[in-house]
């Protein structure tokens, strides 16, 4: 109850910006499609701001754009190795739920130029902001594991921050590029568009696309999870009948 | 060219697919091993997920074998009798197989199990297949005949009660050590993502006593059958059988697998076991130092809870 009663405290503040002002944004595919040849999709965020309606007062800049991209969330682990008895084996492991599985930040410029820690951290637009979630008691040892975990799913492209990845085209329009690497995870995906100015969010916006199997890779990635039995015996056919023809294609 | 895997959801060469498939599958054509000992860590290696490499090497390992035991089979190579006994015990330890490796995936602990099973089977079963078919080439080079078998060379396996004529090899033993076989070959072949040719071959060889000219082919047919039914099971409870991954590993792998059976032919017995061994122990070698040498990334990460 407390805690929906600061979210709702929290919301309110935002209703309430500093200046009226207005987002209109878009994304330029609003599904990616996987096909067999897919590798990695190349895709642009853009938008202008105007003033809110009915308001009469010019808006001026400088403003600052920050992107945030977020893919479907999956349950995580980190795990560390340690050395016992000279064998290395995982000891450690701290389980992140709901961790994102694709989290790109693109921005104008320097975050921490943009604005404060706290702005970033409460509007998850850091890396790190999603792995202090985490409710344990351990607290120390689940932030040193998260930061291993950003730092791995960084190592994978899959996550990034791109403090130049923004450009303002006009003092209020701006466009930003992101290149979805082969390895993105298919599933609903989110764009968090934030509009700043000295600090503070003045607009905000957010576009879902969809990153999706078409096609054959669809009905194979379907028919893996709702006919497993016959999935199998379809595998072992093709395998048994790709050995046979094998054979006789390279009889000698 | 690229390849889109839908399973395991990342794009890889198709050209390094296939070449791997070939490979590997040369050596198993060769040597009647199913090659998942190599092509998985070679999967896991080039970012393919652990299950996902698991799983669908399975399926390629029935393609290679396939071709490899038909090949056996049509030059009278097979004891169809024996590899049923073996195949029946063996399914039976494969359920075994992918429930412990379920369980040890959940734990975080599949790596370390799957690292130390290899280091000692391996190591084990290389170092005897070496100092046996070196000992073996050895005895030729001084003009020493060595006859296949010699009449006292029975164990106390054969002494056990519940014998059954196997025609093909010809040996009259108790099926009691042959389920016992098939059943830790499968649990262990399933548990550890390989066909189990590698103990297999050196099983029927040293315990059974079974010929030479029928343990490839007998081993191969084996291997078919149980990695058919692994691969059902992986299926249905990981579904994580890549079906294109597979499909890619098994074109190369049946390919090969021809020219390592035809090659097979110019080797003699010893000599094939001989280098077969080498390549187990170098497998166990590595296996080792990754349990000892630090590794270059103390953190790793894994997506728990199954796929969406």
């Amino acid at each position: 109850m407390r805690q929906l009663a600061l979210a709702l405290l929290f919301m309110a503040s935002l209703l309430a910006p500093a200046q009226a002002a207005r987002l209109i944004s878009q994304v330029s595919n609003d599904s990616v499609e996987i096909t067999s040849s897919f590798a990695g999709e190349r895709m642009n965020f853009f938008g202008t701001i105007v003033p809110d309606a009915g308001s009469a007062e010019a808006i001026t800049g400088p403003f600052q754009v920050v992107v945030v991209v977020l893919g479907p969330t999956q349950n995580r682990v980190a795990r560390q190795m340690t050395n016992n008895f000279g064998i290395w084996s995982n000891t450690g492991q701290v389980e992140f739920k709901n961790f994102p599985s694709y989290f790109h930040v693109l921005s104008s410029g320097r975050l921490n130029e943009i604005t404060d820690i706290t702005t970033l951290t409460t509007n998850f637009i850091l890396p790190e902001s999603h792995t202090l979630v985490v409710n344990t008691d351990d607290w120390w040892r689940s932030a040193v594991y998260g930061q291993q975990l950003v730092r791995l799913m960084t190592e994978q492209g899959l996550f990034g921050v791109q403090e130049n990845g923004v450009n303002f085209l006009s003092d209020t329009f701006y466009s930003a590029r992101l290149t979805l690497p082969s390895n993105a995870p298919p599933g609903p995906y989110i764009a968090l568009t934030y509009v700043f100015k000295d600090g503070a969010i003045i607009a905000r916006r957010s576009e879902g696309f969809a990153v999706r199997k078409i096609g054959f890779e669809r009905f194979l990635a379907l028919s893996s999870t709702q006919q497993p039995l016959l999935y199998g015996l379809v595998c072992v056919l093709l395998a048994l009948f790709t050995g046979w023809f094998g054979g006789v294609l390279f009889k000698r | 060219m690229q390849i889109y895997l839908p399973i395991a959801e990342m794009s890889v060469n198709l050209f390094f697919l296939v070449g791997i498939g070939g490979a590997v599958g040369f050596l198993s054509g060769l040597f009647g091993v199913g090659g998942g000992f190599l092509l998985t860590p070679l999967l896991i290696f080039s970012g393919v997920p652990v299950p996902v490499a698991v799983a669908s090497v399975t399926g390629q390992v029935v393609a290679a074998s396939t071709s490899g035991a038909l090949a056996h089979y049509r030059r009278g190579a097979v004891d169809l009798h024996l590899a049923m006994y073996l195949v029946l015990s063996g399914v039976l330890g494969a359920f075994g197989g992918v429930a412990v490796f379920a369980l040890l995936r959940d734990a975080g602990q599949l790596d370390l199990v799957i690292s130390l099973g290899f280091l000692i089977l391996l190591g084990s079963v290389g170092t005897l297949m070496l100092v046996e078919s070196t000992r073996a080439i050895l005895k030729q080079r001084k003009g020493i005949v060595v006859r296949e078998r010699l009449p006292n060379q029975h164990n106390w396996i054969h002494g056990l009660p519940m014998r059954v004529r196997f025609k093909k090899s010809r040996l009259y033993i108790s099926v009691l050590p042959v389920l016992v076989i098939g059943l830790f070959i499968g649990f262990v072949g399933s548990l550890l993502g390989v066909g189990g040719g590698f103990i297999m071959v050196p099983a029927l060889v040293y315990l059974l006593r079974v010929p030479g000219n029928v343990v490839i082919g007998t081993s191969l047919a084996q291997v078919v059958a149980m990695m058919a039914a692994t691969t059902i099971l992986h299926a249905v409870q990981s579904q994580s059988v890549d079906i294109l991954l597979a499909f890619c590993l098994m074109v190369g792998g049946t390919a090969g697998a021809q020219f390592g059976a035809s090659a097979g032919k110019y080797l003699r017995g010893e000599q094939l076991r001989g280098l077969l061994a080498l390549l187990v122990l170098a497998v166990a070698i590595r296996f080792g130092l990754s349990l000892v040498i630090a590794p270059s990334d103390l953190f790793s990460m894994a997506v728990v809870g199954g796929r969406q």
